[in-house]
Parts: structure tokens; sequence; C-alpha cells
């Protein structure tokens, strides 16, 4: 659909631009006002530094807020398609719950409605050109200032100048229409009218993918005496359901809740204009009688079309919240959570790309995925089984009774469930690091891929390992399987204190008790290292044996560095000053002893 | 033992804090962290004394002592920074 897409709209304004030349100062208007919610949207990205994703992460707790959220939020972006792009941003990276998602929609769909009366109410009625100019002149200062915070305003005036002056050349394309061509001839009465109308809306909204744009288009065309009041009450019916196109289209990159989100919009939309349809007569009475409560003129058709625009989106919203909770719950039976495949990364994908807060959590989460796969790879390598390890109350006892080699090819294991991991996570930090992330968020990303690193180097110590595993652990042979046995206790230890840290609550937890697990390392290092002597001194064991234990013991013990190394970089403080703390209480190397190193 | 070498990390995190390249470390912080320490120590004391493996109650013994070291740290620290 894409291949023709291009074509087929440059050939129709071509022919649009051919047929009449004030077509063309009506289509650059159009594209004059995306282009300033383009820039709007990059000045409040700039401005916000995070702030609306965190604004966002909080909002989502209560139906009533999400919905609120979605009010405010899309009042002072002017835009709901950033509103939803944002949203199923944030749900992809799992930080909203689908309910959430679904009270912003509806919210932006409200919020959606201020873009009418300031339209109606200021767009037409002020010389808005006479801001415009100035607005922008004095952006294009801003714009190339160093500071992020000038960029951004920078960036947001220019985009409102641009809005404004968008405006104006709509209006003055239609201005110039009414004295040469009359659209009026076009209007179509009766049912016929609404449902041609109303496709004309919904196809105008998917081409300009903003139903703001088409509102804006509607009111002016309307405010020229071009379009009945009749045919633009259709269009305006029409482009609420042609906006349901960002989100759909934003949800392609999306998983399966993003999906959810957008066939949420889109029958939410398509339900509230199906039944404003219908009920077109009696809506067109209840505009009239606020319209003349409030002192809005009978004639004032554009302002009487804002307060269409709002009824009928509130409308929708009372006439859908009841059933939200039934139709959460038909989204998550019909589109089903794909079985999770172990070996693919779970957060890292297109639609969490676009913002910074989003970047960072979607990757802490499949570095955690990366962790539990290789957790399972090391266990199962040490012929051992991650419930019971994770379960038992004495792990050394468990670790002599597991004498059952595992059926397990490590090293098809390594590529199938780590190494593709590993290497989404690498690809994703390396595009993360060509965006302008803030610095701080810019750090704990590498940061997270030093984890992923150090966990991919503690399976590989653990492949080595493997050959003498099941050498000589699944038949006792005395001192040999005595020493193997210790390694594989002190390895799952190490496991199970990390999922320990894990499962804490973040209040109480702290980087600092794997100071703790690190000393017990460099102890039990220590100790292993004396026995060796003692049974090589004894003949307890023979030099082979001793010389592949000595090689298996340090891959050992590099593993269990490497993890709490991982570990450490993982649950570091995310506040700066804790951090800091953390590091300058924490033990140096030399401390630990010899042998030791992070 | 451990002030001496942590003298120097307060010295150089000076330095770097002179540089603008950290944050100021508050009282609060320390606090934050001791609060957490106390409550580790409280655990382990009580798994010390539940316990009736040897082995275990000499790792756990182990854990408490870096406890109480990080605990003394902080100590230090918040006396550093007050």
């Amino acid at each position: 659909m894409t291949r023709y897409y291009l074509p087929v709209a440059i050939g129709a304004l071509l022919v649009a631009f051919w047929l009449s030349p004030n077509a063309q100062e009506i289509a650059a208007g159009v594209a004059i006002f995306l282009f300033g919610m383009l820039m709007l949207e990059d000045g409040f990205k700039l401005l916000g530094g995070g702030m609306l994703e965190r604004l966002l992460e909080r909002a989502t707790r209560s139906v009533p807020r999400s919905m609120l959220f979605g009010i405010v939020s899309t009042t002072v972006l002017q835009s709901s398609s950033l509103v939803s792009v944002i949203t199923i941003s944030f749900l992809s990276a799992g930080l909203i719950s689908l309910t959430g998602g679904v009270g912003i929609i509806f919210g932006a769909n409200i919020g959606t409605t201020t873009g009418a009366w300031l339209v109606a109410g200021l767009g037409l009625k002020v010389d808005i050109a006479a801001y415009a100019m100035p607005m922008i002149a004095l952006s294009i200062i801003l714009v190339f200032q160093k500071s992020k915070v000038w960029r951004g305003v920078g960036y947001a005036v220019a985009g409102l100048g641009f809005l404004f002056l968008g405006i104006h050349h709509m209006k003055e394309g239609f201005e110039a229409y009414k004295d040469q061509i009359d659209l009026l001839r076009f209007a179509l009465p009766g049912v016929l009218g609404l449902v041609v109308y109303t496709l004309l809306g919904t196809v105008s909204t998917v081409v300009m993918q903003s139903s703001h744009a088409t509102m804006v288009l509607i009111l002016t065309a309307l405010a020229a005496g071009q379009i009945t009041y009749e045919n633009a009450l259709a269009l305006a019916i029409g482009g609420n359901i042609g906006t349901t196109i960002t989100a759909i289209i934003g949800s392609l990159s999306a998983n399966f809740q993003g999906k959810r989100l957008a066939v949420a919009h889109l029958v939410f939309n398509v339900t509230t204009a199906a039944v404003a349809l219908v009920f077109i007569a009696q809506l067109r009475d209840a505009v009239d009688w606020v319209s003349a409560m409030v002192g809005i003129n009978a004639d004032d058709h554009a302002l009487k079309l804002a307060v269409f625009h709002t009824i009928f989106n509130v409308l929708g919203v009372a006439l859908v919240l009841p059933f939200m909770r039934r139709l959460v719950s038909l989204l998550e039976r019909r589109i089903v959570e794909p079985e999770p495949d172990v070996s693919r990364p779970r957060y890292l994908n297109a639609a969490v790309d676009a913002f910074p807060e989003t970047m960072e959590s979607a990757l802490r989460k499949e570095v955690l995925h990366l962790r539990e796969n290789a957790t399972e790879l090391i266990l199962h390598g040490l012929n051992l089984h991650r419930h019971e390890i994770f379960e038992t109350g004495n792990i050394a006892d468990t670790v002599r009774k597991s004498r059952t080699a595992h059926d397990l090819d490590i090293e098809e294991g390594y590529e199938r469930r780590v190494k593709t991991l590993y290497s989404a996570i690498v690809e994703f930090t390396t595009r993360a690091g060509d965006k302008r992330l803030p610095p701080q968020i810019a750090q704990r990303v590498y940061d997270l891929r030093d984890v992923a690193s150090d966990i991919v180097q503690a399976v590989k110590s653990v492949k080595h390992l493997r050959k003498n595993v099941l050498r000589y652990t699944v038949r006792d042979q005395g001192a040999v399987t005595e020493l193997y046995d210790g390694l594989r206790t002190e390895i799952a230890r190490i496991l199970l204190e990390i999922r320990k840290l894990e499962r804490a609550d973040p209040e109480d937890r702290s980087a600092l008790w794997l100071d703790q697990e690190q000393a017990q390392i460099e102890e039990d290092a220590r100790k292993t290292t004396r026995r060796i002597d003692r049974f090589i001194r004894t003949g307890a064991l023979k030099p082979n044996a001793a010389t592949s234990f000595l090689n298996d013991s340090a891959y050992a013990y590099g593993a269990m560095r490497q993890l709490i190394k991982a570990a450490r970089g993982y649950y570091i403080e995310r506040d700066s000053s804790m951090a800091e703390v953390e590091k300058l209480l924490a033990l140096d190397d030399e401390e630990f002893g010899p042998g030791s190193a992070r | 033992m451990g002030v001496k070498q942590l003298a120097e990390k307060v010295a150089e995190y000076n330095d770097r804090l002179e540089q603008g390249k950290v944050e100021k470390i508050k009282p609060d912080h320390v606090k934050k962290v001791q609060k957490k320490l106390e409550k580790k120590m409280a655990e382990l004391e009580a798994e010390i004394a539940a316990t009736g493996n040897e082995d275990k109650k000499g790792r756990l013994n182990r854990k408490l002592a870096i406890a109480r070291e990080h605990a003394e740290r902080a100590e230090w620290l918040l006396d550093k920074i007050t």
C-alpha cells in the first residue's frame, strides 16, 4: 500500500493545483500546519527531558487519572497522535497497563476537542497571522541556542507560529475559492451526505494523519461558507475515525499490547462515530440547545461545530466507559500474548525507541531476561535444576544428590538463548547511542550493556566446566567429585543470592550486599586451593585430575565474579547521589584478599 | 581498617564534584543507606540465631562482619559530610 501512497498523493495534489491555483494555498496551509505540529512535538520532547514519560508512569494508577492525563496532555500538546504514540511506546515497554493506556486514549479524545475551540474561538476571529510572523522570527534565534531548554522553547514557539500561519493560509485559500467556485454545489443532503462526508473526513485524516488538521480545514471551509454545517458535522465524525490511523501505524512496530491499544482506539472511535451518525438529529438539537445556553449565535457554525465535536466525544466516552473492562478483557482474549520464545528479545522493539525512559526500562527488562536465560543454562550446565536449587534449604546437599546428566548441548543453548539476546542488546544500545539521550540515562544504558556482557562472560566460563562436570559429577569418584560439587554449590549459591536481591523490596536492597558475596567467593577460592594441595599431598587426587580441576576452578570463580559484577551494575542505585554513597562505602578489591578482581 | 581507603575515595569524589561530574551527596542519602544496613544486620543476626548448621553460621557471620564494616564507614561518611 505504501508503494502507491506517495505517487497517488503527489499526483492528486498536482491535479488539484492544475485545476485550481487556490488549492495550492489550502494545501500549503495544511502542510504548514502539520509542520507546525511536528515542531511543537520536537519542542516538547526537548523540553520534557523525560518529564512527560515520568508523569505518564504515575498517571495511570486508576482509570480517572489516566483519562485526566489524556485530556491534559492532549490539550497542552495539541496532538492526540503524539499522546497515542507515547502511550503505545509505554505499553510496549511494559510500563503501563492496557487499562491505563485505554484510559489515556479516551481522555485524548476529549482533549483533542480543545483544538476545535482554539481555532473556532480564536483562529477564525483574530488575525492570527499577525502573531505567527513574529513568533516564527523570534523562535529561530532560540532554535540555534546551545541550551536544550531554549532550543525546546524555540521549537515550541515556532511550532505554534507555523500552526497559526497554516490556519491563516487555509482561511485565505477558502476565501479565494468563495469568489470563484462554490463548493456548496457539491453539498449533499440527507443520509447520502452524511455517509459521503464521513468517508471524506476519514480519508482526509488518514492522508494527513491528523484529526486536528482535518478539523481546522473543516472549520476554515465552514467559516468561508464553502461547506454546509450538516456536511461539516459528518466530516468531523469521519475525522474521528481517521485519527485512529496513527495508533494503528504506531502499533505495527509494537508488541501485542500496543496492537490491543490500537484496536481499542479503533473500536472506541468507530462506535462513537456510529452512535453519532444514528443520532445526528438529536445531537444537532443538543448542540443548538447548548449553544443557546452559552450564548453562541445561531449562525456561528464554526463555534457550533466545536460544541458538536465536544459533545460527541464526551458522549462517546460516557457510552463506552462502562464497557471498558469488558473491552479490555475481550482484547486480551482476541489478541493473545504470543507464547514466550526465550531466544527472542521480549522488550526491545521499535516502539520503545522513541523515548529515553522507555528505552532504559525496556533494556533493563531485556537484560533481566538475558540473566534468567543465563541462570538456567548455567545451572543445567552444572547438571542442576533451577527450581530445586531455588527451593532447597540446603544447597550443598541438593548438589550432592544431583547426579543425573542433563541432556544439554551447552553450545547450542548458548547460541540460542544467550548470544541472540546479547546481540539484540548490543544493537539496541548502539542505536540508543545515536540518539541524544540525557547524559544520566545514556550512562545507565551503557552500564546495562556492560552488565549483559558480564553475564555472557559468566556463561562462557561455565561452558568450559561442562565437560568435566559430566565426567566427574554423575557418579561419586571421591575427592575429585567432592571438589567439583564444591564449585557447583558455590555457583548455585551466588545465583540464589542474586535471585534474592531481585526479589527484595527495592527500598530495602543495596548493591552493597554483593560485597558479602564477593568476600565469600574469595574465601571459598582460598579454601579450595588449600584443599587441592591437601588432596595432591595425600594422593587423593591424581595429577591429571588436579590440573583439570585447577583450570576449571579458575573458570568457575571467574564466572562467579562476573555474575557479582553484573549484579552490582544492575542493582546500583538509580539515584546518582545514592549510587555514589554505595560506591564510597563498598569494599575495594584488595580488601577481599588475593585473587579477587571485579 | 577501611576508613583510610574511604578517605581517599571521598577526596577523589570531591575532585569529581568540583568538576561537576557528580551530584552532591546529602546526609539524607547516607542515612537512607544506613537504614538499609541496619535492617540487613538485624536480618543476618536473626538468621544466625535460627540456624543450627555451623557452616552456614560461619558464612552468615562473615556477611555480618562486612555489613558492620559498611555501617562503620557510613557513620564516618555521615560525620564527614554533615
